[in-house]
């Protein structure tokens, strides 16, 4: 078992936070602390307001009711220290950008140094690439250099929107793998979206489960390994219990 | 293979030109190649000179008139708010009538090559900000969040994506900019220059010298040309890279209160009627000529023949202007069209369309009117043929960018290139129409009073120059209002249909 290393007062709290479009509501209310250097998986059906919930946290929207404070800040005002990054379901590159030049870009925007960004590129998988154009790369590879480019400012809170979608599952195994580690010894708190129940559990150490629109908490689950987690953990009893609890909660039938 | 098809080209337009100007050997409207090439031979060092003058002062007009439309582009990009404000003073500056601008530019600046400059900025800074401003919008909203999430605010988005994103769009306005530029240099130098191609061509004219009008109409087509691919070669270099897609998710219909956008053009209104006042007061300009807001009103309201004339010859202008207002801007997307169905056809279709714009419009206009008769018919045909071409290169453009992804689904399907034209490339033409459109709105009423002066002597182009030979300067400040005060209600028509259109197909435009 790994204790997270808790960084005190820095947690992310949600306070009645609603979001209504056109007076029809699509979130909340949702009152959910967020622990400080912890990783969260946010699970729920397609379109419950998953990615809405992110964008608040993000400062990208404002919520209808409620709020969002991060230790003693706003979203906004931890957007402005550098302190914030996020992967979009779409990769978001710029065409006229190199792969590297992309990447460097999230470190440029947080005004941080970018020293890590080819050992980033090592990382997901795009040496040799550093000079092409998103335009030549597959979907796939657009979105690791998307994830390499949130990882690259060091940011305190990292929001991913289901950020393995169109990643091919051999490099969808390696990154399940490798960027955990990775995120946990920067201590960042981590919010990530995803359809996938699996990676939910393995890379998370807590499930907060969505309803249907307009979305509110079903179930909040804490997931406990030991350290480090290996792939080899999913053919584990204690793994595929928590999944199975994990699609009760959503409804499906186990 | 190009230069072949090229040659080609040019040979069959030579062997029907040389037709045509047999079967018309009778009349003043047709000059044979060989005259062509005898004026031009006997006056190569005039010509070469004069074709100088003119390129020189069209490209300082062009830096200076596209230096205007970034700053403004960029300024609205950063505060929405003041669009309307400042697309209104653009448009209204963009109207107003040349033969009462140029003589005016002409008494500020005394002799010199002011007002050719002056008036070749003025004929493209509109364009580009058009352009530019679709270009600097036309970005994902993922960009924008990107931004935001590092707390970036909207100056290091204009900076660091929205400059870069619209360089596509940028280059096509300056390509339609570059030959405006010219027009718009040869203009002004029929309000009393020394030397340049306007001059030469304002003589050939008055001297029925048909000869030197083909000879000189057919250099400025040549400069224009080159222009205009000098501009897309520099930005082919420039771009490299495939101009981005748009896929937004329609808006929510946004409220309904009006009263913020009639607020926005009350205070446009305001603005442009004390820079009137201002402008005429700060450069002390006769009273005598340069008439102020009161005066005009007062006139009118005192007046009612003046009341009766200033309506009959709007009535004669507007049968004139909206049919080939239209006409032009369906000719234009019908073009693209046919070029995207057939892409052979551009080969043929671009040079004969850049070409036909850049021949001076005070060239063209009488030998149109001439062949088409002093009717409606023939001053509608001379605005088509004004507009046609900023409406054609920019739906090519907007056709190109429809996304490559739907595309590949419609033809999954098996569907033909029609039915991908209709579900997927027209949509993604609407935005570049409508600001084709927007564009056209001036170069219309511009078409439609330069042709009533030099042809037709209907409508309010030839009261203008009625009044400004008797010097009945009242009357001629009251048609440059009635004339702004048209264009501004075909732009805001124009703004309401790209409302409801865009709405549906490309509402990152909208703001």
């Amino acid at each position: 078992m790994r204790t997270p290393s808790i960084v005190l007062g820095k947690e992310i709290r949600c306070a009645g936070l609603t979001k209504q479009f056109d007076g029809a509501a699509v979130l909340g209310p949702l009152d959910i602390t967020f622990i400080a250097g912890q990783t969260t998986a946010l699970v729920g059906p397609s379109g419950c307001g998953k990615s809405t919930f992110l964008r608040l946290i993000a400062g990208l929207d404002l919520p209808s009711a409620g709020s969002v404070c991060i230790g003693s800040q706003s979203p906004k005002e931890v957007a402005k220290r550098g302190a914030l990054s996020m992967a979009f379901q779409d990769p978001a590159l710029l065409p006229w950008r190199t792969v590297r030049e992309n990447i460097a870009l999230g470190a440029k925007l947080a005004r941080k140094s970018d020293n890590g960004v080819d050992d980033l590129i090592a990382l997901v998988g795009l040496s040799g690439f550093e000079t092409h154009r998103p335009a030549e790369l597959s979907g796939g590879m657009r979105q690791r250099a998307a994830i390499a480019r949130s990882l690259v400012s060091e940011p305190e809170l990292l929001l991913l929107d289901e950020p393995f979608g169109s990643v091919d599952a051999l490099t969808r195994a390696r990154l399940n793998a490798e960027l955990p580690p990775l995120w946990r010894k920067r201590a960042a708190t981590t919010i990530m979206v995803t359809h996938s129940v699996d990676e939910a559990v393995l890379l998370s150490e807590r499930i907060i489960v969505l309803s249907e629109r307009p979305a509110t908490v079903v179930a909040d689950l804490s997931v406990t390994f030991d350290e480090p987690r290996t792939a080899k953990l999913i053919d584990g009893h204690e793994f595929q219990s928590r999944k199975a609890q994990v699609l009760r909660a959503l409804g499906v039938a186990v | 293979m190009q230069i072949w098809a090229g040659f080609m080209t040019a040979l069959v337009a030579i062997s029907l030109w040389g037709g045509a100007a047999h079967v018309f050997s009778e009349s003043v409207l047709v000059a044979s190649p060989s005259g062509v090439w005898a004026f031009v031979s006997s006056n190569s060092g005039l010509l070469v000179r004069a074709t100088l003058t003119t390129a020189q002062n069209a490209a300082l007009g062009f830096v200076w008139g596209n230096i205007a439309a970034v700053i403004m582009a960029g300024l609205v990009t950063m505060q929405p708010r003041a669009e309307r404000v400042v697309s209104a003073s653009a448009l209204v500056i963009f109207c107003l009538p040349l033969v009462a601008t140029g003589p005016i530019l002409r008494v500020i600046s005394g002799p010199g090559s002011a007002p050719q400059i002056a008036l070749a900025g003025l004929a493209v800074y509109y364009t580009t900000y058009l352009a530019l401003l679709v270009g600097l919008r036309a970005m994902p909203r993922s960009w924008s969040d990107l931004m935001s999430v590092y707390g970036r605010g909207s100056f290091m988005t204009l900076i660091t994506v929205r400059a870069r994103a619209s360089l596509p769009y940028l280059f096509a306005g300056l390509q339609i900019a570059a030959p405006a530029a010219f027009l718009g240099a040869m203009i002004g130098e029929f309000t009393g220059a020394e030397r340049g191609l306007g001059v030469l061509t304002l003589r050939a004219m008055r001297g029925l010298d048909v000869d030197a009008t083909w000879s000189l109409a057919l250099i400025s087509a040549t400069v224009a040309v080159l222009a205009y691919a000098l501009v897309g070669r520099i930005g082919e270099r420039l771009v490299g890279y495939a101009p981005v897609i748009i896929l937004s998710p329609p808006k929510p219909p946004t409220r309904r209160n009006i009263w913020p956008g009639i607020a926005e053009m009350v205070a446009a209104a305001l603005f442009l009627l004390l820079l009137w006042q201002v402008a005429m007061d700060v450069f002390q300009l006769n009273r005598f000529f340069a008439k102020r807001p009161g005066d005009v009103v007062r006139y009118l309201a005192a007046d009612a023949d003046a009341r009766l004339t200033l309506w009959v010859a709007l009535k004669e202008t507007m049968a004139a202007t909206i049919p080939g207002f239209l006409s032009g801007l369906l000719l234009g997307a019908g073009l693209a069209v046919a070029v995207i169905l057939f892409p052979k056809a551009t080969r043929v279709v671009l040079p004969v369309a850049v070409a036909l714009r850049s021949i001076p419009i005070i060239t063209t206009a009488p030998l149109i009117v001439l062949a088409l008769g002093r009717g409606a018919t023939g001053t509608i045909t001379v605005v088509a043929v004004m507009i046609f071409f900023p409406t054609f290169v920019a739906c090519l453009q907007g056709l190109r960018q429809a996304p490559q992804q739907i595309i590949d689904v419609f033809h999954t399907y098996g569907a033909g290139p029609v039915r991908v034209l209709g579900a997927a490339q027209i949509p993604a033409m609407m935005p570049a129409l409508f600001a084709s459109a927007k564009m056209a709105v001036p170069a219309a009423i511009l078409a439609v009073t330069t042709t009533e002066w030099l042809a037709t002597g209907k409508g309010i182009g030839v009261l203008m120059a009625l009044t400004s030979t008797t010097s009945n300067y009242n009357m001629l400040w009251s048609c440059i209002v009635a004339i702004t005060l048209v264009a501004v209600v075909m732009y805001a028509a124009v703004l309401w249909a790209e409302r409801m259109v865009l709405a549906i197909y490309a509402s990152e435009q909208l703001t």
